[in-house]
């Protein structure tokens, strides 16, 4: 009942801020607002960890929140200038499209029907991930495909469960749900042999895993069911604010690509004979004039943020909290057979 | 028969004398044991008893791991008990969310000024107790939101803002001044300046020399504070049990003034009133409070107009305070109805117009009659207000749910879930035995 009922609230909301956003705000550029106003407003949820998540002191962690910090460090040249909207799943939408929220970059996927319905417009995907199965060690499986019959759990109302419907179906592996509100009850039924798997994105596997009594006890399957791509979003028709987010991920990525670190970026700068690491950290050329931001923009970002793989190693890679690998796997530089490739800096 | 027969005096034998039924073995066995199904019955409860409580005890205290600098290593120490080190190490972010360290001393005070601002209630000597609420409902959560919030005076505490502060500081150190005369046996102090004012006015001259004093000890407040600067702290860094205790402070404060007015509107003779006041009780009853909560986050902002949007906690304040007062109109309207109409009948005899009667003769019944439901619905506010954690406040809830998602604690989400549930215990028992307390207080007073 409280379900269906905040549903309704919502998607009443929903109507309403269709037809009363469009009229507000048009033809502002975010840029201009977000310098007027002083802080980059980024649309976050409550918990995920190594993505967002608060840590003992009060503090925002995680690759998203890395982002978000890292456009504030082109705009302002300082990280600092962020504010962080947690939202729920519902408002994130609405909370972009009525111009509170600058950046939605809350782990969403990029599919089809939210870049056509919801006024968005999705930029670059961050991170690569894809929904697998955690079984438990003494089972003996190896894949998915010998789970027949098997009982999962799954947290109910996420394409998790879809996937997992059609993988099922697919694979004709009559695959029984047990569905499961809450994450963290989800975890301990599964620990406490509930059922046979546990399927979520590949990520948060690992987390789950690292959380296990025994973690070794547990295995991760080598299968993955679906296509997560995480990306960042900004509001529909706004291209001079969507170019700034967008070549601040590119730059993060050239950054890594090039050698150039939080650590060595002032000598970069100072020394660097490379005419392409020149033109990144605005040392020549006037690449910064199209974006509207100020001459070291790309060189804020490294400085303050880090590079691409800084930022993937600080915040999920194998000391950290998710513990991945990136070797292999779509996240690594595209000269390593991963996804990221950062676009020509010319 | 005789009348020597009826008046003949034959004395009833004396009562055998009690056999003393208070000590515990016999009231055990009488109780519990005396019959086989009733001792089956206590024993196999108390086996159940002690195996609940063994294991919790096991789980809770005897296998627990007090202090550990992550939860794998708790549960290397000791896998099936629970880890309490993580709870500890997050404590203060349980109870003050994401409020800066080094200024929490200032939510500290602030509550604890709140609590102050009460305690001279507890004495019976102490005149005026009705201002002393009033101005603690209307006057307080200036002084609390400029210690909370921050700020300088006449930059970024707005001039309304300030004056109300100083208002309120004056009026608590004037309160805490009469209360030590009192106690000294000495007039209060609006007292002693009232031969003085005798002299300028005519006409409530108490009144002006009241005013006087408060007017005077503001001012002074208001220069201190001019001089000092609290490090502001925006409303979306505050968190923990201290806005949990905000939000449901504030729901059951308002919910009196609101539930009252409603009442009133609901029973009054005047159409409009009437209508309005049943729909918005009747619409705001029918839905669920979570759904009372989206609409404000999600609708409220969009009624406004653009650029007057105020922040979530306003919203939700605003929310929890209609949701309240909707529930509390229908409990003193229950508490209205019970008054028999001959009390309505005297008040109009003795020339009372409509507020008079209210204030005076019905309120003060009916509220007297409903203790125990406005208790129950305080109880359950105090609850409810967790679920502001769904709208993304940073409640205790959240809080504890962020523990679980930490990097040293990942996964543990039982230990603050059972500690949050004994704070709440001991909160929510405490209120049902004030109420009990309130109650005997108040009957041993009319009877």
């Amino acid at each position: 009942m409280n379900k269906f009922a905040s549903a309704l609230a919502v998607s009443a909301a929903m109507i309403f801020v269709q037809t009363s956003a469009s009229q507000a705000e048009e033809g502002t550029s975010t840029l201009q607002t977000v310098k007027d106003r002083g802080n980059v407003s980024c649309v976050i949820g409550n918990s995920f960890p190594g993505f967002y998540s608060l840590n003992k002191e009060g503090e925002w962690q995680g690759m998203d929140i890395d982002m978000c910090r890292g456009v504030a460090a082109a705009v302002f040249g300082d990280a600092g200038k962020v504010n962080f909207l947690p939202v729920q799943w519902a408002q994130s939408f609405t909370t972009i499209k009525s111009g509170k929220g600058d950046i939605l970059s809350k782990g969403m996927t990029w599919t089809l029907s939210r870049d056509v319905s919801q006024g968005l417009d999705f930029l670059d995907t961050y991170f690569y991930d894809g929904q697998g199965f955690m079984v438990r060690k003494d089972l003996g499986v190896t894949s998915v495909k010998e789970l027949k019959g098997a009982t999962v759990c799954v947290l109910t109302g996420t394409s998790s469960e879809l996937n997992l419907a059609d993988y099922s179906r697919t694979h004709g592996l009559d695959l029984k749900t047990v569905v499961f509100d809450d994450s963290a009850v989800r975890n301990t039924a599964f620990f406490n042999d509930n059922c046979d798997a546990l399927t979520n994105d590949k990520s948060g596997l690992a987390a789950q895993r690292s959380a296990a009594p025994n973690p070794a006890d547990y295995v991760v399957l080598p299968e993955t069911i679906s296509k997560e791509a995480l990306s960042f979003a900004v509001k529909q028709n706004d291209s001079e604010w969507a170019n700034v987010v967008k070549w601040t991920f590119q730059a993060m990525v050239a950054a890594e690509e090039y050698g150039i670190t939080s650590e060595n970026v002032d000598d970069m700068r100072a020394n660097s004979e490379s005419p392409i690491i020149r033109r990144i950290l605005g040392v020549e050329g006037d690449l910064h004039v199209g974006l509207g931001l100020p001459q070291d923009w790309a060189y804020q970002v490294i400085k303050n943020v880090g590079n691409y793989g800084e930022i993937y190693e600080r915040n999920v890679g194998p000391d950290s909290i998710l513990g991945l690998d990136r070797e292999g796997t779509l996240n690594a530089l595209w000269q390593d057979g991963g996804l990221m490739y950062a676009k020509s800096f010319r | 028969m005789s009348e020597q027969d009826l008046k003949h005096f034959v004395p009833t034998p004396p009562r055998l004398p009690a056999r003393n039924e208070q000590n515990l073995r016999h009231r055990i066995q009488k109780q519990c044991f005396n019959n086989i199904g009733n001792s089956l019955l206590t024993i196999s409860v108390l086996v159940l008893i002690y195996y609940v409580a063994k294991s919790f005890l096991d789980w809770a205290v005897f296998n627990a791991v007090w202090d550990a600098a992550t939860r794998r290593e708790c549960l290397d120490i000791s896998p099936d008990g629970a880890c309490w080190a993580g709870v500890i190490d997050w404590f203060n972010g349980l109870i003050y969310g994401r409020y800066p360290d080094e200024e929490q001393w200032r939510v500290n005070s602030g509550v604890v000024m709140a609590l102050l601002w009460l305690l001279p209630l507890m004495s019976q000597r102490i005149a005026y107790r009705n201002s002393i609420l009033i101005s603690w409902i209307t006057l307080y959560p200036f002084l609390g939101a400029y210690m909370f919030l921050g700020g300088t005076f006449g930059q970024d505490v707005g001039i309304i803002h300030m004056v109300f502060t100083s208002l309120a500081a004056g009026y608590f150190i004037l309160l805490y001044l009469n209360w030590v005369l009192c106690a000294a046996g000495q007039s209060s102090l609006p007292e002693m300046v009232t031969p003085l004012t005798s002299k300028l006015f005519r006409r409530g001259q108490h009144m002006t020399g009241f005013l006087l004093v408060w007017g005077f000890l503001s001012i002074l407040c208001g220069v201190v504070l001019a001089q000092m600067h609290l490090e502001p702290v925006p409303v979306d860094h505050w968190g923990g049990l201290f806005l949990t205790l905000i939000i449901a402070s504030f729901a059951i404060t308002m919910s009196i003034p609101v539930g009252i007015l409603l009442a009133l509107g609901r029973r009054s003779k005047l159409p409009v009133i009437h209508w309005l006041s049943m729909m918005l009780i009747e619409l705001v009853r029918a839905v669920p409070l979570i759904t009372v909560l989206f609409m404000a986050v999600t609708l409220l902002p969009i009624f406004l107009p653009s650029g007057a949007e105020p922040d979530k906690l306003s919203q939700v304040l605003f929310a929890v305070c209609l949701f309240a007062g909707a529930y509390m109109a229908e409990n003193i309207r229950g508490g209205l109805q019970a008054i028999p109409d001959g009390q309505y009948e005297a008040a109009q005899t003795l020339g009372l117009g409509y507020w008079l009667t209210m204030g005076l003769i019905i309120l003060p019944q009916a509220m007297r009659l409903m203790i125990p439901n406005i208790m129950t619905s305080f109880i359950s506010m105090l609850k409810d207000t967790t679920l502001v954690s769904i709208i993304g406040l940073f409640d205790i809830m959240l809080m504890a749910r962020n523990i679980s998602n930490d990097k040293n604690w990942i996964g543990l989400h039982t230990e603050p879930l059972a500690l949050i549930s004994i704070l709440f215990f001991v909160m929510c028992y405490g209120m049902s035995q004030y109420s009990l307390n309130l109650e005997k207080r108040l009957k041993a007073h009319r009877s």
